[in-house]
């Protein structure tokens, strides 16, 4: 069974330029999947024994690749860049297309 | 549990209700966040409009991981559930033994929550105005937001889904002892419920008793037995919750 990483450790990890989208402390997900990104992510990166810092360096990169849709709400933007990160990590490791 | 539809729409009506309780007040601005219950796919009530690509994008990427053996659904939801009612209250449980063990301390977090409680290096935004309320003999406290979820997250994480569900902001304020009863708490009838309701303002932590048992103990084992529900104050600590 994987182990769980505290959010706390999620949170250091990210902490300065790709934070996880919170208000009023919650996090933030405006939709089912964007939470269900969260935990993808996790869970993969615990059981790839991937690095939270290689992770970072992708997300930061795809923050900043993203068109900057104004339609877009943060929650959103954020976790689509998640999912392109998560992809990109995965993919460079060869263990993905 | 086998689950081949990884990425179906998988409704989960058990969770419904607190999410729907949040419609009625959907309109004030202090802080409503009713995010997470987890009606994956709840297209119909929630959201008419079509699947977006991310959200497509999303599904696909959990199949594929999920087909790859990479993930599994249940360990995508257990994180999400761990996120939600598991982490954080281990910085107000800090807060606590240290009150516990140093009296001047105590004066301070009852004088001042919210300096005593950045001396430990804990507060931000959402700990602004931090009301500290302390148990006695006489006196038992719990925190309630009638109004929405307003709750102290610097020093106790994330809200569980409870304290967010209407049932719980209702009848806190208007049966206590009915509701802690049913968290298992049986008060005697001599002590006094203070029903304490946050805001933005100002938000509350339960100072809860010292309990017998604990003598001799260090701040970090005091610290594990203080629960995030002690510290809302529908529970109390117990020897019995050591690790």
């Amino acid at each position: 069974m994987t182990e769980v990483p505290r959010l706390e450790r999620v949170d250091a990890a990210l902490a300065g330029r790709a934070p996880l989208p919170r208000d009023n402390g919650e996090l933030v997900f405006e939709e089912p999947w964007q939470a269900r990104a969260l935990g993808m992510g996790v869970v993969a990166l615990e059981r790839t024994g991937s690095s939270w810092a290689e992770f970072r360096r992708h997300l930061v990169a795809a923050i900043q690749r993203q068109p900057g849709d104004p339609e877009a709400s943060p929650a959103t933007a954020y976790y689509a860049a998640w999912l392109e990160a998560l992809e990109g990590l995965l993919a460079e490791r060869g263990l993905l297309p | 549990m086998s689950d081949p539809g990884a990425a179906e729409p998988r409704p989960s009506p058990g969770q419904a209700g607190a999410s729907q309780a949040g419609a009625s007040h959907g309109d004030h601005d202090h802080g409503d966040h009713d995010y997470g219950d987890h009606d994956y796919g709840d297209h119909g009530a929630h959201r008419p409009l079509p699947a977006t690509d991310v959200e497509l994008r999303a599904r696909a990427l959990e199949a594929l991981l999920v087909a790859k053996g990479l993930v599994t659904t249940d360990a995508i939801e257990r994180v999400i559930s761990y996120y939600e009612h598991d982490v954080g209250p281990r910085n107000g449980a800090k807060v606590v033994a240290r009150a516990w063990l140093d009296p001047a301390y105590r004066q301070r977090l009852l004088a001042d929550g919210t300096a005593a409680i950045a001396e430990l290096g804990y507060g931000g935004a959402e700990g602004d105005n931090m009301v500290v309320v302390a148990n006695t003999p006489t006196v038992h406290n719990a925190v309630v937001c009638t109004l929405c979820s307003c709750y102290p997250w610097p020093v106790l994480g994330l809200p569980p889904a409870w304290y967010k569900s209407l049932p719980y902001r209702a009848r806190m304020v208007a049966e206590p002892r009915a509701v802690l009863q049913e968290f298992g708490l049986e008060l005697p009838a001599e002590v006094e419920v203070r029903v304490w309701d946050s805001s933005a303002e100002v938000r509350y932590l339960v100072l809860p008793m010292r309990p017998p048992g604990t003598e001799g103990w260090d701040q970090e084992r005091l610290a594990g037995i203080v629960t995030r529900d002690c510290m809302i104050g529908t529970a109390v600590p117990s020897v019995d919750a050591a690790p």
